[in-house]
């Protein structure tokens, strides 16, 4: 378990992470959802002792990550896919980390065939994508099969196939009883992937929650010929009803099809039938303005 | 977060499923417990500077120079040679400035390259890292300065005659001492500045142009101060106390510099 409190970095009069706190559970994967600049970088890399904190710590399994025995063995980190020597081959990258995180050589070869890199083993890393270094820098992370990940951007550079093959690598961390953290600037990456979002903008936490309670109950949008008998209508069936934008009726928690039937019984004209998920951009916008 | 323990509800889907879970994910591999040990975290020091084309020329080159430069030397020469001391510490001189690139790049390549990340990621105990890249670019140091002489030594043999061999025992040590010297002071250096142009740059303009201009005017000053000069000296066996002072006071300062920077510095 990861536990932050009143994480707090501030470069003279800047502060770029302001008073964060957060603990990251077993088994569930967390969005770490900003703008570029709110401080989900400086964060992660305090977290992981590479930036030392003003004020606040970070604790894993209840101790300051640097103090872990061999913290490579507990957290998979991927900060910055391009902090790498390009003279090196990917395979050689990988079976010094390897040595350095204490597990045999030949996990090296293991991880660069689960991210799909085994082909480009022997090529030098300055050959390749941003995308295949993305993915090596994944396989590093993957070297001790750690209990905990922690992810800076992953998708970045990826294609569409690359952000699903990881979403049902992280998902799968998490079902084994893994801690995930993920950060993004993009709503749509992370969005199928997350259990909760932790949204920073400008350094503090301005969210905090399962992504169903952020974004709100799914519902209906309907409109009607006639829109107070419509409501009438929807009410006295159990729904409840609030009014929209011109005349939409809004029903949340309600599917179309019950909506649509409940005009159908009552002979109702439709102009406008469709579902509504509150979005996540919106959301974003809205807490972050 | 054991792969093969899935439970389920019959025998006969708990194989098949067992079955596929494992293939799709490997058991946790066996992972060392602590941390690395001082010896192995040297060892890796060892391999990543060898694992780089930049590290690989800089070890051909200190081992090659010197005896490469003697071969030229000697047949330009006509002038017997005397004795062996000088040519081999003058030898040991260029070998231990090629060297001092080796431990720059141990450390301050490591954060041009921002390869520091992953290394302090593994290895949070910074101080260690560093005392591990310190013995490992001196032990490569001393090593392929060990080399190097080995050959000039060879080439001084097979080329002169009649060359004094007294003293020679003390020249080698000094050649192997100051190659160890010189990388490590270069590994220091590395550190402090965490930027291997800026590194590289200052120590051979110190060296080779800063301390020698000192020298025309203050002669005094520099003989003080020339790493160089104390590397020529003590492998002819003057100023011998002085000659060693100079060698690990420049050692000393840079790992401490060094040490200061690594423990402090953020890695953003």
């Amino acid at each position: 378990m990861i536990t932050v409190s009143g994480l707090t970095k501030q470069y003279g009069d800047r502060t770029v992470v302001d008073d964060v706190s957060f603990t990251l559970e077993p088994g569930t994967v967390t969005g770490f959802l900003g703008p570029n600049g709110a401080g989900k970088s400086t964060t992660m890399r305090m977290m992981t002792g590479l930036v030392p904190a003003t004020s606040g710590t970070a604790l894993v399994d209840g101790r300051p990550y640097a103090e872990l025995p061999n913290p490579g063995a507990v957290v998979g980190t991927l900060l910055d896919a391009s902090a790498v020597h390009p003279g090196r081959t990917g395979r050689a990258h990988l079976r010094l980390m390897a040595a350095a995180a204490g597990v045999p050589a030949s996990r090296a070869d293991e991880v660069l065939a689960l991210v799909g890199l085994a082909d480009a083993a022997r090529r030098r890393i300055g050959g390749y994508s941003l995308g295949m270094r993305q993915r090596l820098g994944i396989a590093g992370a993957l070297l001790t099969d750690p209990p905990v990940l922690v992810f800076d951007e992953p998708a970045n550079g990826l294609d569409p196939e690359g952000i699903r093959w990881m979403r049902d690598l992280l998902r799968g961390h998490a079902a084994r009883g893994g801690t995930v953290l993920l950060s993004s600037h993009l709503l749509g990456e992370v969005e199928h992937t997350v259990d909760r979002l932790l949204v920073i903008g400008q350094g503090r936490i301005v969210a905090d929650g399962s992504v169903a309670s952020l974004l709100g109950a799914e519902g209906t949008t309907v409109r009607a010929a006639e829109p107070a008998a419509l409501a009438a209508a929807l009410q006295a069936a159990g729904f409840t009803v609030q009014r929209g934008d011109d005349g939409a009726l809004v029903v949340p928690g309600a599917d179309p099809a019950a909506v649509g039937a409940v005009a159908a019984a009552g002979g109702h004209a439709l102009v406008d039938l469709r579902p509504v998920s509150r979005d996540l951009e919106d959301l974003f916008f809205s807490l972050t303005a | 977060m054991n792969a093969t323990t899935t439970t389920t509800t019959t025998a006969t889907t708990a194989s098949t499923r067992e079955h596929a879970v494992t293939t799709a994910v490997p058991a946790r591999p066996a992972v060392r417990p602590g941390a690395a040990s001082p010896a192995a975290l040297v060892a890796l020091e060892v391999r990543k500077s060898l694992s780089t084309r930049s590290g690989k020329a800089l070890a051909g080159v200190s081992v090659l120079l010197a005896p490469a430069a003697g071969v030229i030397a000697s047949a330009a020469s006509e002038e017997p040679l005397g004795s062996v001391t000088g040519p081999i510490g003058t030898m040991a001189m260029l070998t231990a400035l090629v060297l001092m690139s080796l431990g720059v790049l141990s450390t301050a390549g490591e954060w041009t390259h921002r390869t520091v990340q992953t290394t302090f990621l593994l290895s949070p105990r910074r101080g260690r890292v560093l005392a591990a890249k310190a013995v490992a670019v001196a032990l490569l140091g001393a090593a392929f300065a060990a080399l190097s002489t080995a050959l000039t030594a060879g080439v001084i043999a097979l080329m002169e005659d009649g060359v004094s061999w007294d003293g020679a025992g003390r020249a080698v040590a000094t050649a192997i001492a100051s190659g160890a010297a010189f990388a490590v002071t270069g590994a220091g250096v590395g550190a402090a500045l965490t930027n291997t142009p800026a590194a590289l740059t200052g120590l051979y303009l110190v060296i080779l142009g800063v301390l020698p201009v000192v020298r025309t005017f203050k002669p005094e000053v520099g003989s003080r101060l020339d790493p160089a000069e104390a590397v020529l000296a003590l492998a002819q066996g003057d100023a011998i106390g002085r000659s060693v002072l100079i060698l690990a006071g420049w050692t000393v300062v840079a790992l401490v510099a060094g040490a200061v920077v690594t423990r402090r510095r953020a890695v953003a």
